[in-house]
């Protein structure tokens, strides 16, 4: 492919600015009902260069994605690319004007395999009307070699992992050769390994001269990756910044617009040696789970760090009864424990906040207050005794959820539909918190949340450890794990080893999940 | 391009918009379309036959007229919120009809006890139908059009083909013949069936489930809900209600026939499919099934009233049907496009 522009250093900065930009909008204004989502946005995006756009949760970032995309309509505005003032009013447009999107949330096709998957929507595969599937699946077995794929094409997309199925999602969206990129939260289910094969994608696309809209919450990549920086606000543009000049606690500031502070390290009470609630011996289930034996104390967060396919999310699954294992024992405050299923788990005080939301966490169709009290209805009962639901009640929960996740919406009988993407997990999350168990396991609860909630999230749940509960974190985002007492590290479905919380930090623990530290407790 | 602008405070935690500030009027078309039909029918008739059908005794006679297929539509409504279709309840029906005759007619049963066994043998039925699509995982569609087709046969077993006549009927006649305070038997089951199967869906852990299920099966099981348990529930209300109505049924006619149900299957869908264009965006709901059945039974009366051809009812049912469904489809269509 030959590059439209081309800056003079990969990735360049003051000096490879080209003249005009390559996609620039003017005053884009949208509204759904009573909230305005987008106001009078502006931006410009040069070719070869990777522009951020970044803000809290409900700022508007996908709105303008979407609106890009020709998925939504804007009411007021205008979009030109190089310079012409273009119309996109449906996605074939977007298609057509050379650009490409990857968008919050995954919409594949579950039932087709992943080659079908990409070869939706790339047009010069056709002949007569008939789709030639060789040269399509070149380019995509390139393409995913490229993102480091390790399954098939002719896989059925339902049977991958998520983070697989956010391969594919990107794939998709590099088949055609495009003139800008937009990529909204790309990293959010990333694990390390696979976010820097993306960095690298992302670096490579700048150095051909295709411009780059790279929404992330990940500040460090936002400032690693990008030249230009735009911060939205309520809808509005707050800020414009130069990569090169703003450090991440600027950028944090301007985002929330309030000061945040960074992860404070948790350093374990003296009394660490507090007995286990959970002990988890010689747990199996081929092929992603072999044998882990793991106790978690009372009153700890447990971290577990892993790259894709150690076998974390499996292991939470096991232990939630969403699966059976295959041997292995359980036991909890010292009595077996082998749930058949997730109500038995929540009958007995354990929850999972699941790693998708979309497709296990919420009912979307259904209101904010439904999705709240869904794991918890009985806590709504009218009377104790009778059977009754008080639809007060939960209404109550909800707004009592809102005030305390400062969860954007215009009501609590708002479709979760409607919510943003981070405010989406905002209410899986307090979903399971309204359980009150004693072992909350989270499946990457932070993804898509922004810098401020993930700081008022991390708060709730060191407060629910102090108040005695018990919990275990998977993340992808190692930093995180700054806030346990421990930091478990699983590689190829068995606990490789347990790091004190002062000892994991980043450093260490990618190097664990690498298997290339010695470092230890 | 490095101007930093001064930034606007921004909303509190909890911010909540007001909302509404535009009426979407593609919405009110949506959701109130199909009462607006319904609306219209009665002003027009009560204009045009103000002696015949606006009377208190034809506004009885309708919701009379209503009574058996809104039980058995009330009860389908709980296999399709849950996302599953049920076939068999016609033949449900037929069966409970006959089932009812026989035990008072054959068995010598009281009514009450006969009455009693339908309702307990249809609901086993149906949770045959419930663990065939749960536990082997057939799909309901099959599952159930095999299970009613089994029912089928069995009524023909039963009967040898013939309608079972009681010899002695006055008193299972009764129950539907029969009123308090001028309105008939029936009337008072459908409504009170009505209010126990809203509060049933709507204000129990059981409903909830039964919505989350139909909204997301697998974000339901992960939120502690025995999902296959639930959909078994409703494949049992479902038959149990469609038992119901068979004995309504049977002692409106004195007998039970092989096949006197059968026709509440389609009345029974198309009442559930209209009413999911009711109030709401395309969701089954028990109020809206009740309005779907109204609907029907009040356009096939005024039907009569002008001494159309039977025909014409089909025709108006299916209209109907298409026509209420299609607006709301289209309606909610131009409200998301300008939400
Ligand atoms: N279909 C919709 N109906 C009603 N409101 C909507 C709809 N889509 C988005 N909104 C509202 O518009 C606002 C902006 O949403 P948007 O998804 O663009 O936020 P975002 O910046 O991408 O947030 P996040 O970081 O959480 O993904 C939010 O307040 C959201 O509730
Ligand atoms: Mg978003």
């Amino acid at each position: 492919m030959t590059p439209p522009v081309r800056t003079e250093e990969g990735g360049g900065h003051f000096g490879g600015r080209p003249p005009g930009a390559l996609l620039s909008v003017r005053g884009l204004s949208k509204h759904y009902g009573g909230i305005q989502a987008l106001d009078g946005v502006s931006l410009e995006i040069h070719a070869g260069q990777v522009h951020a756009l970044v803000g809290a949760n409900g700022a508007g970032k996908s709105t303008l994605v979407r609106i890009l995309a020709g998925v939504e309509t804007a009411d007021e505005g205008e979009v030109s690319l190089g310079g012409r003032r273009v119309s996109i009013s449906a996605p074939q447009d977007a298609t057509k004007l050379g650009l490409s999107f990857i968008h919050q949330e995954l919409n594949l096709v579950p039932k087709f395999t992943v080659l079908q998957n990409m070869a939706l929507n790339y047009e010069g595969s056709r002949r007569l009307g008939l789709v030639d599937w060789r040269p399509v699946a070149a380019r995509a077995g390139d393409v995913l070699a490229q993102l480091g794929a390790d399954f098939p094409l002719d896989r059925e997309v339902a049977d991958l992992s998520v983070s697989q199925r956010w391969t594919v999602s990107l794939g998709r969206s590099l088949m055609r050769d495009a003139r800008m990129v937009a990529m909204d939260e790309p990293t959010a289910s990333f694990a390390a390994d696979e976010a820097e094969r993306l960095f690298a994608i992302v670096r490579d696309l700048a150095a051909r001269g295709v411009a780059v809209l790279y929404i992330s919450h990940r500040l460090d990549e936002v400032l690693d990756l990008s030249q230009d920086i735009t911060v939205l606000r309520n809808g509005q543009l707050a800020d414009r910044h130069r990569a090169s000049d703003v450090d991440r606690q600027t950028l944090t500031r301007s985002i929330v617009g309030r000061e945040v502070a960074e992860i404070e390290r948790h350093e374990g009470s003296p009394d660490t040696v507090r007995d286990a609630l959970m002990r988890i011996e010689g747990l199996v289930r081929e092929p992603s789970v072999r044998g882990v034996t793991l106790d978690v104390r009372r009153g700890e967060i447990l971290g577990i760090a892993g790259l894709v396919g150690a076998g974390r999310t499996e292991l939470a699954r096991l232990v939630f009864g969403a699966e059976r294992a295959a041997s292995g024992t359980m036991t909890l405050d010292g009595r077996r424990f082998e749930p058949k299923g997730p109500h038995e788990a929540i009958a007995r005080g354990v929850a999972l906040v699941p790693e998708e939301r979309r497709s296990q966490g919420l009912l979307l169709k259904e209101s904010l207050a439904f999705n709240v009290s869904l794991a918890s209805s009985g806590q709504n009962r009218w009377r104790r005794g009778l059977p009754f639901l008080s639809a007060g009640k939960a209404r109550a929960v909800a707004r009592e959820m809102v005030e305390r996740f400062a969860i954007k919406a215009h009501s609590v009988e708002a479709d979760v539909e409607s919510l943003s993407g981070g405010n989406q997990q905002k209410v899986v999350v307090s979903k399971y918190l309204r359980c009150q168990p004693r072992l909350l396991i989270l499946d990457e609860p932070t993804v898509g949340v922004d810098v401020g909630a993930r700081a008022e999230l991390y708060e709730i749940i060191r407060a629910r450890a102090d108040a005695g509960t018990s919990v275990v974190m998977i993340s992808s985002d190692f930093e995180e794990f700054a806030i346990c007492d421990r930091v478990a590290v699983m590689r190829e479905g068995r606990i490789e080893t347990v790091v004190d919380g002062p000892h994991a930090t980043k450093d260490t623990l990618t190097s664990l999940c690498y298997g290339t530290g010695a470092a230890g407790s | 391009m490095s101007e930093v602008t001064t930034p606007p405070q921004i909303a509190g935690p909890g911010h909540v918009e007001a909302s509404g500030r535009d009426l979407n009027w593609w919405r009110v078309v949506g959701r109130y379309g199909a009462i607006l039909v319904l609306l219209s029918i009665i002003v027009v008739f009560t204009v045009l036959e103000p002696s015949t059908f606006a009377t208190k005794d034809n506004a009885i006679n309708i919701l009379n007229q209503s009574a058996l297929v809104a039980i058995v539509a009330m009860g389908l409504t709980f296999p399709l919120v849950a996302g599953e279709f049920d076939l068999s309840v016609g033949y449900q029906a037929s069966f409970g009809g006959v089932l009812a005759a026989g035990l008072i007619q054959k068995s010598g049963f009281p009514i009450p006890a006969a009455i009693g066994t339908v309702l307990v043998v249809t609901g086993l039925v149906g949770l045959i139908t419930g663990l065939i699509v749960t536990r082997i995982g057939v799909n309901a569609l099959i599952a159930t059009l095999g299970v009613g087709t089994i029912v089928l046969g069995v009524n023909y077993a039963y009967t040898g083909g013939l309608p079972v006549q009681i010899d002695d009927p006055e008193g299972f006649i009764k129950l539907t013949f029969n009123s308090l305070f001028g309105i008939p038997y029936p009337v008072y089951v459908m409504l009170i069936l009505a209010a126990l199967l809203w509060v049933v869906l709507n204000r129990t852990s059981f409903g909830q489930s039964v919505q989350a299920v139909g909204g997301n099966a697998e974000a339901a099981r992960l939120s502690g809900i025995r999902v296959d348990r639930v959909r078994v529930l409703t494949f049992m209300i479902a038959a149990s209600c469609a038992g119901l109505t068979g004995v309504l049924l049977a002692s409106r006619t004195g007998s039970g026939a092989v096949d006197g149900g059968d026709s509440y299957l389609l009345s029974a869908f198309a009442a559930t499919f209209f009413g999911s264009a009711v109030l709401r965006d395309g969701q089954f709901h028990i109020v809206g099934t009740l309005i779907g059945v109204v609907t029907v039974a009040v356009g096939f009366n005024a039907m009569a009233i002008l001494g159309l051809d039977t025909y014409y009812q089909y025709l108006f049912q299916g209209t109907l049907l298409i026509f209420a469904v299609g607006v709301g489809t289209v309606a909610r269509r131009q409200a998301a496009a300008r939400a």
